[in-house]
């Protein structure tokens, strides 16, 4: 249920979070109860998939059904503004020059690859 | 409490075996069996740890063991926890022997898997990761810890000869270990210049899909000291958890499974990191061994590389890690690693080491962990 509703968030580009009313700690929506209090009422949140890149790799040896886009990337993306990251799909780099710690990054949408993100 | 001790091992070779995943599962047990010095009935439960059963027409191993083993009306287990399930389930083990439930129990770990391939095991392999954020997102495993391994590079002053070092340190050691798989010295720059299977790691900073199974016995004191074998003293043991996704994680260069685990472990076993004289660690990549050694507390946050550099982790060094070859060159064959680093020990501790003996060594670590360390268990022994 709420999968679907962060899958639908992420097809505009954006992240569906929730902030714990009690201790204010934020996570993603697909978090039940709070990891620092253990409380479970939250207020819904809804960040720009935006930040930049906080770390990656270059995949040269994919998992089956990736073998056409390689070399691809995989990234973690610290979100713009708030202390959170998410993870996902960038297509397209071969080098890390193509993709130094801290490249701007965006959520462009959702698919069977998961969050895909591009270079704006 | 009671005291948990191992009184005896058996192991197959690590490699590409022919033998069924059954087969392998059985030999090694009857290895244990037979380095115990007991009769299969005196065996009151299993615990047996696999993955992948799946790939080769064999799930639900337990009873399967158990039934060959001439004690079908034994109770067992059967364990998934990715590449951490071997020290999930010696944890299991270690608990009803511990709690008084059982004298003397089977603790056996397997694998086969190399007859389906590297795309097979990279695409299986990758659904032990938070599959939504991470395998569904066309990474695998050597992507996750490369991910690691880019952040700690970024963090600290490492290179990937630094990375390079730990996978040549563990060659060496598995060059002594006749039960190894990859025996075979390498440089740094074969290292170096070796095929990138997910920059910056490359294939030989990768430990290889491995078959393999490992089983030990476990028993009470009391046990251990009426069958008069050899045995040695299991003082402490830990378990953790992380957030399953890399991205929930706090820091990137560190796993808190393992920091969680250890702690526990050094508290059961009223030490600390610096008593241990030597440590199988879970390096499943060269990046993952570099972490563990400063999560476990051997060396300082951003100075294992410096560590391995100064061949302080070296068969000779001040902490040696990894005396078998690790994962690296001994080989992970994932259900049963686990078990496989208790084996080392128990080999190291009682003088049946060989060529690679860690020279005076009274106390030995294992650490073993699921995934990018989601599931974390440490365990530390004494020589009696």
């Amino acid at each position: 249920m709420e999968k679907q509703k962060f899958i639908a968030h992420a097809k505009e580009g954006k992240i569906l979070a929730r902030k714990c009313i009690n201790c204010g700690n934020l996570h993603l929506v697909t978090v039940y109860f709070c990891e620092k209090c253990g409380k479970k009422a939250f207020d819904d949140v809804i960040l720009d998939g935006q930040g930049s890149v906080e770390t990656y790799t270059i995949m040269t040896v994919p998992p089956t059904g990736f073998e056409k886009y390689a070399p691809y990337a995989w990234v973690v993306m610290s979100i713009d503004n708030v202390d959170l990251r998410i993870s996902g799909f960038l297509p397209n780099i071969a080098k890390p020059e193509d993709l130094p710690i801290g490249t701007k990054v965006k959520i462009s949408g959702f698919d069977n690859r998961g969050i895909i993100l591009e270079k704006p | 409490m009671e005291k948990v001790c191992v009184l005896g091992v058996g192991s197959t070779k690590y490699g590409k075996l022919e033998d069924s995943i059954s087969d392998i599962a059985i030999q090694a047990s009857v290895g244990a069996i037979e380095s115990a010095g007991i009769e299969s009935k005196e065996i009151e439960a299993g615990y047996i740890s696999n993955v992948f059963g799946v790939a080769d027409k064999q799930v639900h191993l337990g009873p399967v063991v158990m039934s060959n083993l001439g004690i079908s009306d034994k109770p067992s287990l059967s364990i998934e926890s990715a590449c951490g399930s071997g020290s999930v389930s010696f944890r299991e083990a270690f608990a009803n022997i511990a709690a008084g439930f059982y004298d003397a129990v089977l603790v056996t770990g397997v694998e086969k898997v190399t007859h389906t391939g590297t795309e097979w095991t990279t695409t299986y392999f990758s659904y032990c990761s938070d599959f939504f954020y991470e395998g569904q997102a066309g990474v695998s495993f050597p992507g996750l810890f490369a991910s690691m391994a880019r952040a700690y590079i970024n963090e600290f002053n490492a290179t990937e000869e630094d990375f390079a070092r730990v996978a040549v340190k563990n060659h060496d050691n598995g060059l002594l270990n006749p039960k190894a798989h990859l025996r075979k010295k390498i440089t740094i720059d074969d290292v170096m210049n070796s095929d990138i299977v997910a920059s910056p790691l490359k294939l030989y900073d990768c430990c290889p899909f491995s078959d393999g199974a490992s089983a030990v016995i476990l028993c009470n004191q009391r046990f251990a000291k009426e069958h008069g074998g050899n045995y040695i003293d299991v003082i402490g043991s830990g378990r953790g958890g992380s957030p399953a996704a890399l991205q929930a994680r706090e820091h990137l260069t560190t796993i808190p499974s393992t920091n969680i685990a250890a702690a526990s472990a050094y508290k059961m076993a009223g030490i600390t990191a610096k008593d241990v004289d030597f440590a199988e660690v879970h390096d499943c990549f060269t990046i993952a061994e570099i972490i563990d050694t400063e999560d476990l507390g051997f060396f300082e946050k951003g100075k294992g590389v410096e560590a391995v550099r100064d061949d302080q982790t070296s068969l000779n060094g001040k902490i040696p890690i990894n005396p078998s070859g690790g994962l690296k060159s001994k080989g992970h064959p994932i259900g049963a690693t686990g078990v496989g680093q208790v084996v080392e020990v128990y080999d190291q501790l009682t003088g049946n080491a060989g060529e690679r003996t860690v020279k005076n060594a009274k106390i030995g670590l294992t650490h073993n962990f699921g995934a990018t360390g989601a599931s974390c268990a440490v365990h530390i022994f004494q020589r009696v």
